[in-house]
């Protein structure tokens, strides 16, 4: 009989709320960012995002500040994108027990801006000689950098060409300079992967012009015994633009970051709204029902809360106890109750005179039992739409502390983008991609919430319908 | 009869602060006092590196006796209870104490003056902006109201959802990105240009760098009080008196300011100036952004610096400011509305 109810109850609010247009958006934007919190693995390039946001050396190979891969088709000069190569062919020579192990990378420049720079990694184990070398589309075959590298296992090697292929990459332009304008040049500062990707014609040292074609990428491996080995060898392009929203200035993969801070905004947002507004409803529906001194005095309580000015009562707390997320959701919890009690005393106040609280008490039920089953389901609808009116609220509180830097430092929110984007300059470099996406998203966030209250609380009170 | 409510709205008021302080005093407490007691030790070193021809035994003994006695001084060698109690009567009476490393315009330490040298300046932006908010977003509303349904008021009723969530920080920074870095048409922050001018000149200065501040309020909170007003009016406007109204020939806009508007005032003022009021306290921090050197700049500087203290005073001040605030409200919707005197209670 209950579940009939509830169902037809259900049937009746949808139809309804089919008709709200600007609850249905609100509802396909929450259904949004629901996906994006259940598919974040797929949707994240940097698996490990979540636990190594704040790792520097996981973010080591993308490039500083770099703009979103997009924003070449708006720019004269396109920039290389960030990509990573996987070997393309892997050839194995045996002779004498000793393997020559050779990975191909093909990569195919287009662009108007060489990348930043060229970083080929491996894992593996013993004591490897190795070569990289690059052919170039115009035929040129180049040994960039040659070691013989002592690997620990399972260790992760990483060969940045941007500076260990300066010396190589001068040789080869000499054979194309003329020898006074080589002669008083610091290898130092050679741009080798400008110059790797230059016409070779005179003056590729001083004015690199782009080079387009297929470059092919080499890393040729002796492996001396059997225990030798290489695994997941790959070349990282580390390019002028990356990804969909960029990197900051720690290198970090914007887009991870963002799709990371969904889960904890839905979390923060939801479970704060959920808990206040249930306190909320039984606090006000218990001093509404008991009357006499209970309600007095829980009305002296409620007062005091409401006297509250609730931001800086947070900042304070946090500044104090530092809390990890869970005990902020709590703080926020504590203060966002008082929200519903006034709605929720008043229509309590009527309930409780109808003829079947008295029949019910009559029967012989206890004040918890009239409460909960024949009080609070009414107040149901009622909660869900103020529900959906806090959430906005408590994500931006959560934003505001983590913005003054007293957020949980162990998970990624999109405050916390926010506060390194305005401690790393972001705003007065321009970096835009830094500023406005975790704004929009706590903002869409907020859009989202208040569509679907405003369409919920019009549905479950009439009388609020103006037109 | 308006004396009295007025008389019993300010206690009550009073009441609440008293009690706040005191939930403060007792949540904080630990946190309070171990600053105190960094602070008591600072000052006995220092002095005792001052005592000259004292052997390291007198020395000793003059540390624990200036030390019980300054514990004595600060009653922290009394039980729990009535040290809370005693920080309670310290904080009320504005005792807040010495900072840990911020410092006052003057150079001083005392908490007190550091909290009320930035507070005037948060309440000259935040009030101007409350004028220009409730100006604009009554108008709006009216002109809503007049065509509900039309383009203007669909717009406003979306925008205001849309910034329903949107921090006045973030919007901050926007605004500073477009108008400071990409068109520097706004300087990026500050109270006044370096060194500030004089005379007139001052005060244009003043204006000219408190405008972006004032465009970012206002236009996120113009939209809540252009709503708000647009639901009551068009509320009024289905009354039979305004028919009434209509039918006598009245201009429109007779029924609508002399009409409407006379009914309309005191619920619009009230609720648009106390959702104001909250957003002010919910949005303090967007001082900082600017630079705006008033309370919610001193909030993210005591932050940064971990000036317990002066986090302390500043939470007091301004919960003082706020709970007056709300009193404020009463009052005012106690004069603009006369039912609300005669019984005291709704």
């Amino acid at each position: 009989m209950r579940g009939e109810n509830l169902s037809y109850w259900l049937k009746d609010f949808w139809s309804e709320f089919r008709k709200n247009t600007s609850g249905l958006v609100g509802l396909a934007f929450l259904g949004l960012f629901a996906a994006a919190a259940i598919f974040e693995p797929l949707l994240i390039p940097f698996a490990e995002t979540n636990r190594k946001w704040r790792d520097i050396t996981y973010w080591d190979d993308n490039p500083k500040s770099a703009p979103p891969a997009w924003t070449n088709w708006f720019a004269s000069r396109k920039s290389a994108v960030s990509t990573v190569l996987r070997a393309s062919e892997t050839t194995e020579e045996r002779s004498d027990g000793v393997r020559l192990v050779r990975h191909s990378f093909a990569y195919a420049f287009s662009y108007d801006r060489p990348p930043l720079d060229i970083i080929v990694h491996f894992k593996g184990s013993g004591n490897i000689p190795l070569i990289v070398g690059v052919q170039r589309p115009d035929g040129a075959e180049l040994e960039l950098f040659r070691e013989q590298a002592t690997v620990n296992d399972g260790e992760d090697v990483r060969i940045p060409l941007g500076k260990a292929a300066k010396s190589a990459v001068f040789d080869f332009a000499k054979g194309y300079e003329p020898e006074e304008a080589t002669a008083d040049i610091d290898i130092g500062q050679i741009r080798s992967v400008n110059v790797l990707f230059a016409r070779a014609q005179e003056g590729m040292l001083a004015r690199p012009e782009p080079l387009r074609g297929r470059y092919t990428f080499t890393l040729t491996v002796m492996l001396l015994d059997e225990a030798s080995r290489i695994d997941e060898p790959r070349v990282v392009i580390s390019g002028g633009v990356s990804g969909i929203l960029g990197t900051d200035n720690s290198k970090r993969d914007l887009w991870s970051g963002m799709i990371a801070g969904v889960k904890w905004a839905l979390l923060i947002g939801l479970l704060t709204a959920f808990v206040a507004v249930a306190l909320g409803v039984v606090y006000g529906i218990v001093s509404a029902y008991f009357g006499g001194w209970v309600d007095a005095v829980m009305q002296r309580v409620f007062e005091i809360f409401v006297n509250m000015p609730l931001l800086p009562i947070l900042i304070v707390m946090s500044a104090v106890f530092r809390p990890s997320i869970w005990f902020m959701i709590l703080m926020m919890s504590a203060f966002f109750w008082v929200g519903p009690v006034k709605t929720v005393r008043a229509i309590a106040l009527q309930i409780k005179e109808e003829t079947y609280i008295e029949a019910s008490r009559a029967l012989g039920a206890g004040s918890a039992r009239i409460i909960f089953r024949h009080m609070v389901p009414l107040l149901v609808p009622y909660s869900f739409a103020s529900m959906a009116l806090y959430v906005p609220g408590a994500v931006v509180y959560e934003a505001t502390v983590s913005l003054l830097g007293l957020g949980d430092a162990r998970i990624v929110t999109w405050g916390q983008l926010l506060r390194d984007a305005l401690g790393g300059g972001a705003v007065l470099n321009g970096l835009w991609w830094w500023v406005v996406p975790p704004g929009i998203s706590i903002a869409l966030m907020g859009m989202t919430f208040a569509f679907i209250g405003f369409a919920m609380d019009k549905i479950l009170h009439p009388k609020l319908r103006t037109r | 009869m308006f004396r009295r409510y007025l008389i019993k709205r300010i206690l009550n008021g009073i009441f609440i602060y008293v009690v706040l302080i005191f939930l403060y005093s007792l949540l904080f407490n630990t946190t309070n006092e171990k600053t105190m007691k960094d602070q008591i030790e600072e000052s006995i070193r220092v002095e005792a590196s001052k005592l000259k021809n004292f052997t390291s035994d007198q020395v000793q003994k003059h540390i624990l006796e200036r030390r019980a006695f300054k514990y004595r001084i600060y009653h922290l060698d009394r039980p729990f209870f009535e040290r809370v109690i005693w920080r309670t009567i310290d904080t009320l009476v504005f005792r807040f104490g010495n900072s840990t490393n911020i410092l006052s315009a003057r150079g001083d330490r005392e908490v007190l003056r550091i909290v009320l040298e930035v507070m005037p300046r948060t309440i000259l932006l935040f009030t101007t902006g409350i004028l220009f908010e409730v100006g604009l977003g009554i108008w709006l509303g009216l002109k809503m109201a007049q065509k509900a349904g039309g383009p203007l008021d669909r717009t406003t009723s979306v925008m205001t959802m849309i910034v329903e969530g949107m921090p006045t920080w973030w919007l901050g920074m926007l605004m500073i990105m477009l108008f400071a870095y990409l068109v520097p048409i706004f300087p990026s922050g500050g109270m006044h240009r370096l060194p500030p001018p004089h005379g007139v000149l001052r005060i244009v200065d003043l204006l000219y760098h408190m405008a972006l501040p004032l465009i970012t309020l206002v236009f996120i909170n113009t939209w809540a009080v252009a709503f708000l007003t647009r639901n009551i009016v068009l509320g009024i406007l289905q009354e039979d008196y305004i028919m009434a109204a209509r039918a006598r020939g009245l201009p429109e806009r007779r029924v609508l300011f002399g009409h409407t508007m006379r009914t309309a005032a005191p619920p619009i003022t009230t609720i648009a100036l106390l959702s104001l009021l909250a957003s002010v306290f919910g949005n303090i921090v967007f001082e900082g952004i600017y630079s705006w050197p008033g309370m919610g700049n001193l909030y993210w500087v005591a932050v940064q610096r971990n000036d317990l203290p002066v986090l302390m005073g500043l939470l007091s001040v301004t919960t003082g400011l706020y709970v007056a605030g709300l009193v404020a409200l009463d009052l005012i919707y106690g004069l603009l509305d006369p039912r609300i005197k005669v019984g005291g209670r709704a």
